[in-house]
């Protein structure tokens, strides 16, 4: 059965692929999860010089509503600064602005296809022989992030640039704004924390990095053998403090229960292998700070997520589960990293 | 929870009839069922407890602030905007005790926080 997007996105190739005929678009299918953006995985194929072309490739669309706000065309450059470089990331193909082709924004990207990316499968025993080489390349590649110049990169010309002293409070005031505007019931602890935050607030940042935003287990592909292969998820991507990246990480929710930082070894070990790889230090009062800061916005975010369905612009399951499943358990976080739990 | 148990299960109804018709993509139909199951689940989970746990709390949260009252009106709605109201004053009782340097009274909000968030903990809670 065909897709009812696919005739619609052989038509936009064609438009973007001038040297192509006969486009097509086949088996088409949307991947589960994906709140933020409705992303599909499909194979283009093409005629091109007389020869038949083919290519799997990634639609990523923004959905009638988020629970995240964020523009397109940042993560769509922020993917394509790492292009070839020690990050590993998908390349990127199109990037669409516009409502017309297919009624919201996009990208279409190449696919890396093969690699898992789910925690569920990571963590349920068969790859428990490379988890050590997992974790030193996950916090490896963060440490290239946060080693990266942005201004060489040509993303001081795309995002905001904060002064080093204020990656905290463009932060922080961002993602208490999201509280202010969707938070459907008082959140007490959130709250309390917001305010320890500002009255508590970190050194300025030790330089200006390109933060991923949204750097966890379960936003890389992965290999049997415990290599990466594509760093995803970069809609949250901006310019800040590099410890806000690795902070986010540390947030207690992405143990996925396992009592290791992202489920794979101890924190310390963690920031060892980040140190090594970034050139930077850790101070750790200031990594308390934005691991609470993070806790803080993981809870802004699910906030929206519930506020998408309650206001009624996206009213699918997907927008639901993680506001059921972790507002609570972000609050413990919370709690535990204030060391009240 | 939030969004409300009802308002989830209608809009869980209306992804089942959706799935039910012809031409639903199979990877679509297959994660709509999957997410729809979880959802399920936890609204199970909740269910039979939820009355209790919002009289405890609303009664908890009186105490605390030195208020007197009750629940009379037993739905869950009801019992949900009284405790949200509740809440509200919590956190201006908070920002007070901190204000003051109250540390003791800091420490008996805490101490509610902290009981909050075991009332509400899921099974399937990550902390």
């Amino acid at each position: 059965m065909t897709h009812p997007l696919a005739p619609r996105v052989a038509a936009y190739l064609a438009t973007r692929m001038p040297a192509a005929s006969d486009v097509s678009v086949e088996a088409m299918e949307r991947i589960s999860g994906g709140a933020s953006r409705e992303t599909y995985r499909f194979v283009a194929r093409w005629r091109e010089d007389g020869q038949p072309q083919k290519r799997r490739m990634i639609l990523r669309r923004d959905p009638p509503a988020s629970l995240i706000d964020t523009e397109r065309r940042i993560e769509f450059e922020a993917y394509r600064a790492f292009a070839g470089s020690a990050v590993p990331v998908p390349e990127m193909l199109f990037l669409e602005e516009g409502d017309g082709p297919l009624d919201h924004p996009f990208f279409i990207a190449a696919e890396i296809a093969g690699f898992q990316a789910s925690p569920q499968v990571l963590f349920a025993g068969a790859y428990d022989a490379v988890l050590p080489q997992l974790a030193m390349r996950k916090w490896t590649i963060l440490g290239e992030i946060a080693k990266a110049d942005p201004a060489a990169l040509g993303l001081t010309g795309v995002m905001e640039v904060p002064a080093l002293d204020a990656c905290w409070t463009r932060e922080l005031d961002y993602w208490e704004a999201v509280f202010d505007g969707d938070e459907a019931e008082p959140l007490p602890i959130a709250r309390a924390a917001i305010r320890w935050l500002r009255a508590h607030p970190p050194p300025r940042a030790q330089k200006l990095a390109v933060v991923h935003g949204d750097y966890r287990t379960g936003n890389f592909l992965y290999d049997a053998a415990g290599e990466i292969h594509g760093v995803l998820d970069w809609e949250m991507a901006h310019l800040g403090d590099p410890l806000e990246d690795l902070a986010w990480g540390f947030n207690p929710v992405w143990q996925f229960g396992r009592g290791l930082a992202g489920g794979l070894l101890p924190q310390a070990d963690a920031v060892a292998i980040w140190e090594r790889a970034s050139g930077l230090t850790v101070d750790p009062a200031a990594l308390h700070w934005w691991t609470l800061f993070n806790c803080v916005k993981g809870q802004a975010i699910w906030v929206g997520s519930a506020a998408a369905f309650i206001k009624g612009g996206n009213r699918e399951p997907i927008m639901i589960y993680p506001a059921w499943w972790l507002l609570n358990a972000q609050d413990r976080a919370i709690l535990k990293v204030m060391g009240r739990l | 929870m939030t969004p409300e148990v009802p308002a989830v299960l209608a809009q869980l109804a209306q992804v089942a009839a959706r799935n039910a018709a012809p031409g639903v993509p199979d990877a679509e139909r297959a994660s709509d069922l999957a997410i729809t199951a979880m959802l399920l689940t936890l609204a199970a989970e909740v269910w039979d407890g939820a009355a209790a746990r919002l009289v405890e709390e609303n009664r908890a949260l009186r105490a605390l602030l030195g208020q007197a009252g009750g629940d009379d009106d037993l739905r869950l709605s009801a019992l949900t905007a009284e405790n949200h109201g509740l809440r509200a004053k919590l956190i201006e009782a908070h920002i007070a005790a901190e204000q003051s340097d109250d540390a003791a009274r800091q420490d008996l909000i805490w101490a509610e926080l902290l009981a909050s968030t075991e009332r509400r903990k899921l099974s399937v809670s990550l902390v």
